[in-house]
């Protein structure tokens, strides 16, 4: 019991990490950003590069991993989501098929074979009876000041705020003297590198494979969705009741059905409640 | 219904020159046709329901899926008749359609292509826990009975299936009710303003493009002999059947078949220079670019390079 309780802690501190660069775009450029767990899955490869092929520094994988996912995030504002004009359904469009071009741009350069990364922290403790890896222990403990991060940032700063104006309505904060066009930017920003360091904690939990983008899209999708858009509190409620599901699931029943309870979760809730749990009255 | 004689002819020209292309080209080519015309079924299934309505479908392959799982188990565990099984298998898609249409009458946009994508990503995953005895589990079936032997025979077949289904839907489109499904995808509010109940039209779109799914599922998996849940339930799969249909150019019927053929042969020209799914990097890239230049895809620049030409001959 108290197994499940722990794990399911980690897990849900790991998706919620993975989750929220997903939910950052979909509440301020209200598009659906396909591509993301392409993020992840480049954050994860060139941390590997760095840290395990060339043995530089841990910490500067991660950095070099973060700050490619912010040239991403904005070349990918630049030079799709702007020539659409924000069209949601060519972004859909045109970031799943990024994402397939990424996919197969890894299988060049890496290979189709599966890597394992070394765990970033190493080490076990053993916390009632639960071996637990301090590698996700630590992904936790980040994911969660990441997150209380940014609802500071987003609270408290001019930059945050206009965001949140620019996430209610992009015309009136227009009026108001902010420019959407660099709110946008920052925000795909930091979303690609939310997802690039999501990406080496997810990559040290399971593996690095090119098709490894599809889950975490999955989870955040789920987040995101049963979650709401616009909250960072949902986001968060959502990635636990995602989390805790899978293990419940993978302790009690079978693990090969740890997704399945997700996309139930996800088809009940639009089905039943389109605009998800917490997030505002929309559509 | 906008009718004109050279459309018959075009047709007529094209059916011609599908049936007597086993006569010129080598079996290794009519291979790819084969494969050509079926994903060519799929993207106009896609494009029935997403090009015309606008509601975008990320499942077609859990539709698709479907129609290949229930004939392959109906013949192979249970020794139904071939002529028995495809009916029902595209009974059943159509059934699958139907419980995918039920969240479509509540949400519209990016939802939907969500929920879609999750039941894609759901019934991967059952397919592979539930019954493995009936649905062979992880590494899926082999040894179904194929309906055809040699390339030319598989090529006839596929070929009059994909012009049959090409054609009724083609006349289909051409009638008012094809034009009030593309007034779906233009302002869906304006169409139940004009007092058509847009939910009857969207189950029709939903119907008829399960119906397809579920024929071209049943059809292609007897002549594979073979599936399997990756290579079905996939992201690249869905990923292949929606670039076609945008490719080639949604809400016709022509754009999506040059756009399957395109992408088969492509592909296929590759496979020298990159054997394996770097492949896709190519032709991903082909693609993006493509639909980034001209949304309306390869029929938009024909149509507008015929009318290029025409100003060039006036002045």
């Amino acid at each position: 019991m108290l197994q499940i309780l722990i794990q399911g802690l980690l897990l849900s501190g790991l998706y919620a990490l993975i989750a929220m660069g997903f939910t950052l775009i979909f509440s301020i450029g209200r598009v659906l950003n396909l591509a993301y767990g392409a993020y992840l899955m480049v954050g994860g490869y060139i941390y590997f590069w760095i840290s395990q092929s060339l043995g530089m520094p841990k910490l500067m994988g991660v950095a070099v991993a973060a700050a490619l996912g912010v040239l991403m995030g904005v070349l990918k504002y630049r030079l799709i989501v702007k020539t659409l004009k924000g069209d949601h359904v060519s972004v859909e469009i045109s970031t799943l098929i990024l994402a397939v071009v990424i996919q197969a741009g890894i299988v060049l350069v890496f290979g189709d074979s599966s890597k394992i990364l070394l765990p970033i922290v190493p080490g076990v403790i053993n916390v009632a009876g639960a071996s637990v890896t301090y590698n996700i222990l630590i992904a936790t403990l980040i994911s969660w000041a990441i997150l209380l991060g940014l609802y500071a940032f987003v609270r408290l700063t001019h930059t945050g705020r206009a965001m949140q104006a620019v996430s209610m309505d992009a015309k009136g904060a227009a009026i108001s003297g902010i420019d959407p066009d660099r709110i946008n930017l920052i925000t795909w920003g930091i979303s690609g590198a939310l997802g690039a360091i999501g990406g080496v904690f997810f990559a040290s939990y399971t593996q690095l494979s090119p098709s490894m983008w599809v889950a975490p899209l999955i989870i955040s999708v789920a987040v995101v969705i049963v979650g709401g858009i616009g909250s960072i509190l949902g986001t968060l409620v959502v990635a636990h009741i995602v989390g805790f599901l899978e293990v419940i699931v993978v302790a009690t029943l079978a693990p090969e059905l740890r997704g399945v309870f997700t996309m139930l979760l996800i088809i009940g809730v639009l089905v039943t409640r389109p605009q998800g749990l917490f997030g505002r009255e929309e559509l | 219904m906008g009718l004109r004689w050279y459309h018959f002819a075009l047709w007529g020209g094209l059916i011609a020159g599908m049936f007597l292309l086993p006569q010129v080209v080598s079996n290794g080519t009519l291979r790819t046709m084969i494969f050509a015309n079926y994903l060519a079924i799929f993207a106009i299934s896609w494009d029935v329901l997403s090009g015309r309505t606008g509601y975008v479908s990320f499942g077609h392959p859990f539709l698709i899926g479907i129609g290949a799982y229930t004939t392959a188990i109906l013949t192979k565990r249970f020794d139904v008749a071939v002529e028995v099984s495809i009916p029902i298998a595209v009974v059943v898609t159509m059934i699958a359609g139907l419980l995918v249409l039920l969240p479509a009458l509540r949400i519209r946009g990016s939802y939907f292509a969500l929920v879609t994508l999750a039941f894609m990503e759901l019934l991967y995953q059952l397919v592979q826990v539930i019954r493995p005895d009936l649905t062979g589990g992880t590494r899926g079936m082999s040894g179904i009975q194929t309906l055809t032997r040699g390339a030319a025979n598989g090529y006839y077949l596929s070929t009059t299936l994909m012009l049959a289904i090409a054609v009724s839907m083609w006349l289909l489109m051409k009638t008012r009710l094809g034009t009030a499904l593309s007034a779906i995808g233009m302002n869906e509010e304006s169409v139940r303003g004009s007092g058509l109940s847009t939910t009857r039209l969207k189950a029709f779109a939903f119907l008829t493009s399960a119906m397809i799914a579920g024929l071209g599922g049943a059809f292609y998996v007897h002549y594979l002999g073979s599936l399997a849940p990756r290579a079905l339930f996939d992201i690249n799969f869905l990923f292949t059947i929606i670039v076609a249909a945008l490719l080639g150019g949604t809400s016709t019927i022509i754009g999506p078949m040059i756009g399957a053929f395109f992408m088969t042969f492509l592909l296929e020209y590759l496979r020298p220079v990159l054997p394996g799914a770097e492949r896709y990097f190519v032709y991903g890239a082909i693609a993006l670019l493509l639909y980034m230049y001209q949304p309306k895809g390869i029929v938009e620049l024909v149509r507008r390079g015929f009318k290029g030409l025409g100003k060039g001959r006036t002045t």
